[in-house]
């Protein structure tokens, strides 16, 4: 499962953002600056999961600019969230595609939180994937949901 | 030839992303109308000509399946292509969306060629299916 998910973000990050990732290996560590943004999406069926990402908020607004061709100083909080929850939806989706889940997984709205650097390591996700995405930290985590 | 694009979405940020990958893609746009769901589309429709329709699925008040089939009960607007972009391709999902008469859909992530490549040729398709529909008339 990890490994389609790893492959639905990919394709994702390097078509929309042009944006190549890597993974980082358990130990490996980057240095992280908060706040952070977390985006989640239910996909709600016989098995509900919740599909995430978590990311920091300067990473969050690369990629925006990339995504709008504009600017990091002319992206606005707003897009910087819409952006992620928009991302989040395209891996789900890419996700459930490569799955080939039938009709009764659906995707939920995704939602949006904005998180400071203490509440960012709360609570360890059950599986989660790490890369380094322009020299910063990309966390993508799957929960029960 | 320019063609008049109406983009159907609740997020802002996705019908600046789709307007500029239109752009990018060399799409030859006339007039740009966006609205944030079906009904916002159709007040557009109302007042404006529109070659396409991007639409999204879902979007609240009403959805990409309820504006299909408000599409599809107007003389004016039943032909209008319509062209669903959606990060959901699986077949279980876009069938009922193609059994209402939407043409064509386009998942996300897409490249700008991609989108180019589907108006146009829906856009061809629709200009030969009028020409032809004129050339059988019997005046």
């Amino acid at each position: 499962m990890l490994a389609k998910l790893k492959a639905a973000t990919f394709e994702v990050l390097e078509t929309m953002f042009y944006l190549f990732p890597e993974s980082l290996e358990g130990g490996e560590t980057l240095r992280s600056r908060g706040p952070f943004l977390r985006s989640s999406v239910t996909i709600a069926g016989p098995q509900a999961i919740r599909i995430g990402l978590q990311v920091p908020q300067s990473l969050a607004c690369k990629m925006a600019a990339n995504f709008l061709g504009a600017t990091e100083a002319e992206i606005s909080q707003t897009e910087m969230e819409d952006i992620l929850k928009e991302t989040t939806n395209m891996i789900a989706g890419s996700f459930l595609s490569k799955l080939e889940a039938s009709a009764a997984f659906k995707l939920q709205t995704p939602l949006i939180q904005v998180l400071g650097a203490k509440d960012k390591n709360k609570k360890e996700p059950e599986k989660s994937l790490r890369f380094e995405v322009d020299e910063e930290v990309m966390e993508l985590f799957v929960e029960k949901g | 030839m320019a063609y008049n694009v109406l983009i159907v979405d609740d997020s802002a940020t996705m019908r600046a992303l789709i307007r500029k990958v239109l752009v990018i893609s060399g799409f030859d746009i006339g007039e740009y109308f966006e609205g944030a769901n079906g009904l916002e589309a159709l007040e557009i429709l109302e007042q404006n000509w529109v070659d396409i329709i991007l639409s999204d699925l879902h979007m609240p008040e009403m959805d990409g399946a309820g504006l299909v089939q408000e599409l599809k009960k107007h003389e004016m607007w039943r032909n209008i292509p319509v062209v669903l972009i959606t990060t959901e391709a699986r077949p279980e999902v876009i069938k009922p969306f193609m059994n209402l008469g939407v043409q064509d859909y386009i998942q996300k992530p897409f490249r700008p060629e991609l989108i180019r490549q589907k108006l146009s040729g829906l856009l061809g398709e629709a200009r030969t299916t009028d020409a032809s529909e004129i050339e059988s008339c019997d005046f």
